[in-house]
């Protein structure tokens, strides 16, 4: 019997928990709307008395502001005369009124009425008289937000856990009733407080509940969690961590790019983002703003990069691995220098290289007798130099890579085929490749990977130059969302997409390695 | 209970007390409004002003971002060419409330003006900043007065390996002696485009005639010109009151161990109308979200006053906005600040339409290809024109 | 290959090496050129040699200091540390048992977990950098080294995770066994057993995460408004900006900067590429 009792009131606090939060949530936003309304009508109001000719209302504080006038003396300056009513004039209000009338005069819609923005819960209105170039401008006071409803709370709160016992206590559909109607009755305060989904949302959790109840599956659900407690244990710490670090954020991501975000005020606006992105934008396909062009770069930069990376790494890698080569040591040592160094510094570094008239790479053009290039002023040579920058700094790992596979290659096998008479090209294909392969398969598929994300080096050398058109995905997406007038909400579509063909190509990728491997 | 909550809630989270003020000087100009911020704090205890350097590539941008959303500062120092822009965004908050005439007589006209925007003004100006020519009093005797007088060096410097004008060619700003020289435009009064015109490209072929002859190098920018000045490769420079802090000084002394003088921009042999570089007015502007505007303003004085001025031209050189600042004997007898004042008398004010932001980049990879010899003017600038319009008209 | 070329050919590739590595090396010759050379453009000449020596960028970049005071440098040099030093404990605290839990049990969701991690090291922080910015913004975490340190565990995690659950698996389960026998709690084994084992690796990963959160630019720079509150990278890139580049600077920065992560580097090279590879292999 306690048992029974027991999980019943296990499930309901659960519940019960969820359906709290959910009540208080919809507390706090239908008691804050109600704020507001009330605020907002009260200064309608009372500026629309004193312009029909009537007293101001209480606690709020009304002027009359006069027409703008240029000064004498510097045409530029303009002023209004304010005349505060009422006995207790405060002039800190003085430019409140100034502003509001600075805005009828501006907007040409005769009158407004808003909250002020600088958190104080006021809210003001103005409006134009019938008689007279008079504004007249009401201000109310600070308001008291509505206290939350502890005692009701909790009254439900009580009533439901009774509720869901009494059920458990009588029987089995008892039981199921009891939950039902235990979550429910949390739904009431949202019902008085109107707010509909709130209350829906309740009950909908009501009926979730109960299922899982009958099917059993919050017993299970409980009994697994005690029986892996270890590791649960264990693991929690990440788990939060990873949780409020990146499944946040990135459901946050995937959440906004259905918004469009103006000057701190975000609209819904559908699947609109994505249809602009995928849509081209208003350029053509060669426009750097169009997201099919800047794919398109994308996916030559990576394959050309990653083809200089194995193609310099492995050459390298053969030769370090001549048993004959002496200083093999620092040979290697220096070859890694270029992994070694913070990919910035080295995208700096040949930003400067590749300055106009005196970057040292025009220099030595000069040297040999050769035409300085202007890098950034067209799109081959700007991308050129991001791929030898990206190059330079990505060949080594794959040297590395290379040279590993290398050295588990038994040397008998190689004696074994000279005996038998093959050439150099033929024990290279068929001892070396076949070794080198699985190790280099890893490796480019994460060289890949980096390349394709590879913010630093396009940021820092071209900078997306010639206008915006040696861009990649990932340094395109940073641009809308902090250049480009903030567009968040484009910003975050776009990296949506981004991850949805990042995903894409791994999926595609240990696909393909999956087909590849002999059994 | 509750209210109470919100009004802590109010005090923590309304931000520290006190002034945050956000600015993007280096060297000098870093030094002299720290000079005048410290003297606000001295006189105003209870009213702390904060300075936060944010460097000059990303400010635009953070502002833009942080202010709408009420993180950014309560004031900050910028030149006027955003001020359409930030005023229609409702970044910025109008000041002609606090300004009554006798404040108004403390600056001139322009710098007044280019704070100034539909009707409000949105700021006070600090300094105002043009182009003048630097020149070696050891390599050219007597300053030259028309462009005709430059390309008489030519010869000498080509021989010394170097070149007779060094200056930011490829940036519009740097370019815009010579187009308003020949009486092009990027704007007309209403604010209307006005890049594609036959003067606008005779003034490239000019900039274009310059790197070709040698004249000018190629593709220059600040340090290298800096560089090429302090070493005796550039016999002249056209740059702003901030080259004088690149010109190489002795580290002991403090002497500048390079002879040097400056004097107004040349005329223009072609056309007899002197170059007219833009003169951006850069000014103290407050944000919209302040939250002690009285106070705020009450900072924007006193960093304009005359007293703060004159104390910003002795160590920075900034040019004052305020004109009695130049009866201070020590300003008056400054030559450089004189010339650059006298400079002003043929300037034009750059734009501050909202459209004028969308001109930079497109116009600067014109000057590029052109001087390149990759394109020609007039087609070049018939697309710049096209392209900022796409930018700037609504879809 | 085992049989030697003739000399001709052996010293055609020696000359050929010593061509590439001087190629490879230009670079860096040029930086450490600059940081000596006085003046503030790059480099005038394409030569590697300085034609003057001067401490001066490094006395600039030691001596800068804010209006109050503070020297520059160190400040960002304490905030790099700071930073890094944080994003490691965090990271490594976080994951030692977690990677233990993916290494040594089997609970439902195990294979997922693995996956996961694996995903989400592949993925750009720069994809999360927007909304990472909402949020610290709606928190007030912007512009202060906290959030930059929440932000960094957002990377490091993934990373130290797989890597230590790779070096677990690498243990022989022999030890743990036998404390079973003897009634040990799984705690007690982790605490007592296995994690002073583990200390190499964990040294590594430790290492590891510390270079990435020091290297790290770019959210840095968009989360950091103050110039007080920079990061090293951040100072260092915003030395060379687009309106006032001090090349002399730079170099100096880069040069102090890069020795501790390359020398580290070096050091752990081969679990680097090991712990990578093997990564990716395993699946």
């Amino acid at each position: 019997m306690t048992g029974v009792l027991q999980r019943q009131l296990r499930d309901f606090a659960v519940a019960a928990l969820l359906a709290v939060a959910i009540a208080s949530a919809a507390f706090v936003v239908v008691r804050n709307g109600d704020v507001v309304d009330a605020q907002l009508e009260l200064a309608q109001r009372s500026a629309h008395a004193v312009a029909s000719g009537q007293e101001a209302l209480p606690t709020t504080h009304v002027a009359l502001v006069g027409p703008s006038q240029s000064s004498t003396r510097h045409p530029i300056l303009r002023h209004r005369d304010i005349r505060q009513l009422g006995e207790a004039a405060d002039r800190h209000l003085d430019k409140l009124f100034y502003d509001a009338a600075l805005r009828i005069d501006r907007e040409h819609k005769g009158a407004f009425v808003e909250m002020l923005h600088d958190g104080t819960g006021r809210a003001i209105a103005a409006t134009t008289r019938d008689h007279g170039p008079m504004i007249v401008v009401a201000v109310t006071d600070v308001a008291k937000p509505a206290p939350y409803p502890l005692l009701v709370m909790i009254g439900v709160l009580g009533l439901g856990a009774l509720l869901a016992a009494a059920g458990a206590l009588v029987g089995r559909a008892a039981a199921r009733a009891g939950t039902l109607t235990g979550i429910a009755t949390l739904a009431i305060p949202a019902l008085l407080w109107h707010a509909w989904i709130a209350a829906t949302a309740i009950i909908l959790l009501a009926a979730a509940t109960t299922i899982l109840q009958r099917a059993e599956l919050t017993d299970q659900f409980s009994s697994g969690m005690r029986r892996h407690r270890v590791a649960l244990g264990f693991l929690a710490p990440v788990a939060v961590a990873m949780f409020v670090l990146v499944a946040v954020p990135f459901v946050i991501g995937i959440v906004l790019g259905f918004y469009d975000h103006h000057q701190g005020t975000w609209t819904y606006v559908g699947l609109q983002n994505f249809r602009d992105i995928l849509g081209g934008g208003t350029g053509g396909l060669d426009d750097g703003t169009n997201f099919w062009f800047v794919l398109g770069v994308t996916v030559l930069w990576t394959g050309v990069n990653v083809f200089f990376h194995v193609t310099i790494g492995v050459a390298l890698a053969l030769v370090l691995s001549r048993s004959w080569l002496r200083g093999k040591g620092v040979f290697r040592m220096l070859l890694i220098l270029p992994w070694a160094i913070p990919n910035y510094i080295t995208a700096l570094i040949w930003k400067g290289m590749f300055q106009g008239e005196y970057g040292a790479v025009n220099s030595l053009l000069h040297a040999a007798h050769l035409d300085g290039v202007s890098w950034f002023t067209s799109w081959s040579t700007a991308f050129s130099a991001n791929v030898i920058t990206n190059t330079w700094l990505g060949f080594p790992f794959m040297m590395v890579v290379a040279l590993g596979a290398l050295e588990t290659i038994p040397k008998e096998l190689y004696e074994a085929a000279s005996v038998d008479g093959a050439s150099a090209w033929q024990r290279f294909r068929h001892i070396t490749l076949p070794h080198l392969r699985p190790a280099l398969g890893p490796a480019v598929a994460l060289g890949s990977i980096w390349t394709f994300n590879m913010f630093n080096v396009i940021f820092l050398v071209s900078g997306g130059k010639p206008g915006d058109t040696t861009n990649i995905l990932v340094t395109d997406a940073y641009r809308w969302a902090f250049e480009r007038g903030d567009k968040y909400g484009m910003a975050a579509a776009y990296a949506t997409l981004i991850f949805l063909i990042l995903r894409l190509l791994t999926i595609l990728g240990s696909r393909l390695a999956r087909e590849k491997e002999p059994a | 209970m509750k209210a109470l909550l919100l009004a802590l809630c109010l005090a923590a989270c309304g931000g520290p007390h006190g002034i945050v003020l956000w600015h993007a000087y280096n060297g000098d100009e870093r030094t002299a409004i720290e000079v005048t911020a410290a003297a606000w704090n001295a006189a105003h205890p209870d009213q702390e002003l904060t300075l936060v350097a944010v460097p000059y590539d990303a400010f635009a941008d953070k502002l833009s971002s942080a202010i709408p959303r009420g993180n950014g500062p309560d004031l900050f120092i910028y030149p006027q060419d955003r001020i359409g822009d930030w005023a229609d965004a409702g970044v910025l908050e109008p000041i002609e409330f606090w300004v009554d005439d006798a404040r108004a007589d403390r600056f001139t006209d322009n710098g007044l003006a280019a704070m100034a925007y539909h009707d409000s003004l949105y700021g006070l100006p600090m300094t105002v900043k043009s182009l003048a020519l630097y020149y070696r009093t050891d390599l050219v005797a007597t300053p030259p007065r028309t462009t005709d007088d430059l390309m008489a060096l030519v010869p000498m410097m080509k021989a010394k390996n170097g070149f007779a004008l060094a200056y930011a060619n490829v940036d519009l700003y740097g370019h815009a002696p010579w187009l308003h020289g020949f009486g092009g435009k990027i704007m007309d009064d209403a604010g209307h485009l006005s890049i594609a015109t036959p003067e606008a490209a005779a003034a490239m072929t000019f900039a274009r005639d310059l790197v070709t002859s040698g004249a000018v190098p190629k593709d220059a920018e600040g340090p290298l010109i800096a560089s090429l000045f302090n070493e005796g490769r550039a016999a002249t420079v056209m740059s702003g009151p901030w080259f004088m802090a690149d010109i190489a000084k002795d580290k002991d002394t403090g002497a500048y161990s390079v002879p040097w003088a400056v004097t107004t921009l040349p005329i223009i042999s072609a056309t007899g109308r002197p170059a007219a570089p833009f003169a951006s007015a850069e000014g103290i502007l407050m944000s919209a979200r302040a939250t002690d505007k009285d106070t705020a303003f009450a900072v924007m004085d006193f960093l304009s006053s005359d007293a703060s001025a004159i104390t910003r031209a002795k160590l920075a050189h900034q040019v004052p906005a305020n004109p009695h600042a130049f009866d201070d004997p020590a300003i008056a007898k400054d030559a450089a600040l004189v010339v650059f004042e006298r400079q002003l008398e043929h300037v034009v004010t750059t734009p501050k339409a909202p459209g004028m932001r969308a001109v930079w980049t497109p116009y600067r990879t014109a000057l590029g290809e052109v001087l390149a010899g990759r394109a020609e003017p007039g087609p070049r600038l018939l697309a710049v024109e096209r392209e900022v319009k796409s930018y700037t008209e609504p879809k | 290959m085992n049989r030697a070329p003739r000399p001709a050919a052996r010293l055609a590739t020696y000359i050929a090496l010593i061509v590439l590595v001087s190629i490879v090396l230009y670079p860096v010759m040029l930086v450490l050129k600059k940081a000596f050379e006085p003046g503030r453009a790059f480099a005038l000449s394409a030569s590697p040699l300085p034609h003057a020596v001067t401490l001066d960028h490094f006395r600039d970049l030691f001596g800068a200091k804010t209006g109050g005071g503070d020297f520059l440098f160190l400040r960002h040099l304490a905030n790099s540390l700071v930073a890094a030093l944080a994003t490691t404990v965090v990271g490594v605290a976080l994951s030692c048992t977690a990677a233990y839990a993916l290494s040594r049990f089997r609970f439902p969701g195990r294979a997922t977990g693995l996956q996961t991690f694996l995903v989400v090291q592949m993925f750009p922080a720069t994809l999360l950098i927007m909304p990472l910015y909402v949020v610290l913004d709606k928190l007030h975490l912007l512009n202060s080294v906290l959030g930059l340190v929440l932000v960094y565990s957002t990377t490091a995690i993934p990373f130290c995770v797989w890597t230590l659950k790779g070096y677990f698996d690498t243990m022989p389960r022999e030890l743990e066994e036998a404390a079973r026998i003897d009634g040990a709690s799984q705690w007690m084994i982790f605490r007592r057993i296995m994690l002073p084992l583990a200390r190499p690796g964990i040294a590594v990963t430790a290492l590891f995460s510390f270079m990435t959160a020091w290297n790290e630019f770019i959210m840095a720079s968009t989360f950091m408004t103050d110039e007080s509150k920079f990061t090293l990278p951040v100072l260092i890139q915003s030395s060379v900006g687009q309106f006032s580049a001090d090349w002399g600077l730079f170099a100096a920065g880069a040069i102090v900067t890069s020795l501790p992560v390359m020398a580290a580097f070096y050091v752990l090279q081969r679990s680097i590429i090991g712990g990578l590879t093997a990564g990716a292999v395993k699946g």
